[in-house]
């Protein structure tokens, strides 16, 4: 009997270890992304990556005083951080590129440099432009000496410039690894996904929960909505490839820039359809919990049912819809299957709404299909993504303790 | 007309424009099926501009993706990638299915408040991952990982893309979902059984492990049901660590593969020939696993429900 007690112990010891530890594994996951992430992609976080575009245009120029080296003492205090060619007025630092490159940049200018207005040899860009501190210097050709290349080092080209009377040409490049155009497309994708859905949502919630009557068909329009909940992402994005696509090719065939493949808009629409059923039923659960005395008393009190619904329910469920709004944009800068078909895995900068571009989780797919991946910027990415979906997470939590009950509860996709 | 009329006018309006919004968003299941049944069907019964109709027995067996060059040849097969999402998705399953299910009775039942709680942020902001990142994650770490563990086997890996790591990330992603499900089941089971287990002399585990995980069998199914619906559609993710395999059914762990939603992501450039429409096709076959899988463990899940009672 005691034998047999002991090893009832020694199982039961066994499985909550087992317990335990397969417990554990969910927080170790969380902790291996996180660490993964932060590893590879924090040395890239700045400012400049949200203003920066992702390509990098190389212009080449010539200068105008190209022979005239102005020997200009620096206005400010030169200190560790750059090299300074008194010749050319000129201050550089080397450092790293937004995609990770050894590079040399432009840290100083002196406000008589020859150098300060660079005149554009190719044909495309501008003529004549400044010249830049977010421009990085890539080669310089002399007419007196063999060119320096920034490879070689900021002590060297300014070595370089120094004994050089005679500049030839100059190539600059902007430095390019900015995801500007990314998140542009990403806020046009949540304001027109939203403008669209959102109206047909809370529409729909409003008839199941306010004026539909407990029958056969109700229960079907219900189930049909449901379903829709458990189709891949990627059917949805072949619904947009066949159906909203050729619509908005179509629609804007007169416009200025009309749409020819995949784009914005025709994205927007296929996140709708996305959302849809999680706007009704996030709504449907804030309407729920407004309490039926409510419409009672609006309705003695010899309110229409139009006037009891826009005045009494929709204010008082307020705090549902905002928790759906927040789950939509959530599922909007998370998407990416259906994204790809829609619109498209070219990264642009300039974004049109008739054209193809990236949000921030279809740019990570495109870098990561590229050869060879971009891995430390794609983490960059998805820290920017996993700290708006954590924020929008919170405050839906927040909204559903303080305001629902905790209806909402947890999300599933 | 008086303001009554009036009012009840537009009681009718609004209600019919509510009408009109429900009738909308229920219609797009109907028009998603209705699209790629049409587009799908299209590459077996036209000509398709000249290469000749695909036919559907080779395309649905076949073990080679494309025999001949893109846009010049109609020699479709997807039957491989048929066995190997399926092979991949249950995999994941049974990897994520003890997890999942002891995570949920460690939460519901065994630990502290306070533990049970942070447990369950942990998985919802798990839950809320986009499939990208974990995409993206899979080629980072676990890549490298399996091509590791590849290297000590003394076995042929392609950089570690294999069924391998797309099982490992497909587990990790339906773990959550499959945790948050099992969970409710556990914590619904009626209290009286637990007492009356308790009460019979049975230990604390003992409890949790026959009596409240068998009594939370048909929730802790469907967790199961919505995990492997997940695991079949999950495309990005998959496409980023899976390594595209063109050809030939494969059980090997460290194998490549690719699945049906990993092939209709690849190359996708044009938007015209049978390699477009084709990816409709592909879509049709994909719902109709997905379909097909449900309500076999549905079935299953009745079954095992009614032997339980």
């Amino acid at each position: 009997m005691l034998k047999r007690l002991k090893l009832r112990k020694l199982i039961d010891g066994l499985l909550q270890i087992l317990t335990f530890g397969f417990s554990s594994l969910s927080f170790i996951t969380l902790g291996a992304i996180l660490v993964f992430l932060f590893n590879q992609g924090w040395s890239l976080m700045s400012p400049d990556l949200v203003t920066y575009n992702f390509e990098s245009d190389t212009y080449l120029a010539s200068i105008e005083r190209f022979d005239d080296p102005c020997n200009c003492v620096a206005t400010v205090e030169l200190d560790e951080t750059f090299v300074y060619s008194e010749k050319w007025g000129l201050g550089v630092t080397e450092g790293l590129d937004l995609l990770g490159q050894p590079s040399i940049s432009l840290s100083y200018i002196h406000p008589d440099s020859p150098f300060r207005t660079l005149t554009n040899k190719s044909s495309v860009g501008p003529e004549e432009f400044p010249f830049l501190k977010e421009y990085l210097i890539s080669k310089i050709s002399y007419n007196d000496r063999s060119a320096s290349f920034a490879r070689r080092g900021a002590a060297r080209l300014v070595s370089d410039l120094e004994s050089s009377n005679s500049i030839y040409e100059i190539e600059v490049t902007t430095k390019g690894g900015g995801i500007r155009g990314s998140l542009i497309t990403t806020l046009w994708l949540i304001g027109l996904t939203l403008i669209v859905a959102l109206p047909i949502g809370i529409g729909a919630a409003l008839y199941l929960n306010e004026y539909a009557r407990s029958n056969q068909f109700t229960k079907t329009i219900r189930s049909f909505i449901e379903v829709l909940t458990g189709v891949p992402s990627i059917i949805f994005g072949l619904l947009g490839l066949a159906i909203f696509v050729p619509l908005i090719v179509q629609l804007t065939s007169s416009w200025d820039e009309p749409a020819t493949g995949g784009n914005l808009i025709s994205g927007a629409l296929t996140l709708a359809v996305i959302l849809l059923p999680v706007i009704i039923r996030t709504t449907e659960e804030s309407l729920k919990v407004v309490p039926n005395e409510y419409r009672f008393a609006s309705l003695a009190l010899g309110a229409s049912k139009t006037q009891t619904t826009f005045k009494v329910v929709i204010p008082n469920a307020i705090p549902g819809i905002l928790a759906s709004t927040l789950l939509a944009i959530g599922r909007i800068v998370g998407e990416s299957a259906a994204l790809i078909f829609a619109i498209g895995t070219i990264v642009r900068d300039e974004i049109t709404l008739t054209d193809k571009s990236t949000s921030l989780a279809v740019h990570i797919y495109s870098m990561m299909t590229d050869e060879p991946a971009n891995i430390a910027l794609s983490s960059t990415i998805a820290l920017i993504i996993l700290g708006i979906v954590l924020v929008l997470n919170l405050s839906i939590k927040f909204i559903s303790y303080r305001f629902m009950k905790g209806r909402l509860g947890a999300q599933v996709h | 007309m008086n303001q009554n009329q009036i009012k009840k006018l537009v009681d009718k309006i609004v209600e019919n424009i509510f009408f009109a919004t429900a009738i909308l968003s229920a219609s797009f299941i109907v028009i998603i099926v209705l699209v790629i049944l049409e587009r799908g069907i299209t590459p077996f019964i036209t000509d398709n501009d000249g290469l000749g109709q695909v036919n559907l027995l080779r395309f649905l067996t076949g073990v080679v993706y494309l025999d001949g060059p893109t846009f010049l040849s109609n020699a479709y097969g997807i039957g491989y990638l048929i066995i190997s999402t399926l092979y991949n998705a249950f995999l994941a399953l049974i990897l994520a299915a003890p997890v999942s299910v002891l995570t949920a009775l460690f939460i519901a039942k065994i630990a502290p408040k306070w533990m049970g709680e942070l447990l369950r942020t942990i998985i919802e902001i798990l839950a809320a991952i986009p499939s990208v990142v974990y995409g993206l994650f899979g080629s980072g770490v676990i890549l490298d990982l399996v091509y590791d563990l590849s290297l000590i086997a003394g076995v042929q890996s392609a950089g570690g893309l294999s069924v391998l790591s797309t099982v490992i990330v497909l587990a990790i992603m339906i773990v959550p979902t499959m945790t948050v499900i099992s969970e409710v089941a556990i914590r619904s089971v009626d209290k009286s059984l637990i007492q009356g287990s308790l009460a019979l002399g049975a230990s604390q585990t003992q409890t949790h492990f026959k009596v409240v995980l068998a009594a939370a069998k048909s929730g802790i199914f469907t967790a199961a049901i919505l995990g492997v619906g997940r695991a079949l559609g999950e495309a990005t993710a998959v496409a980023l660590v899976a390594g595209s395999r063109r050809s030939g059914i494969t059980f090997n762990l460290f194998d490549t593969t690719a699945t049906l939603t990993s092939t209709m992501l690849l190359g996708m450039k044009e938007t015209v020939g049978l390699d477009y429409t084709i990816r409709f096709s592909i879509g049709l076959v994909l719902m109709v696993v997905i379909l097909l899988t449900n309500l076999s463990l549905n079935f299953l899940k009745r079954k095992v429900g009614r032997v339980n009672a």
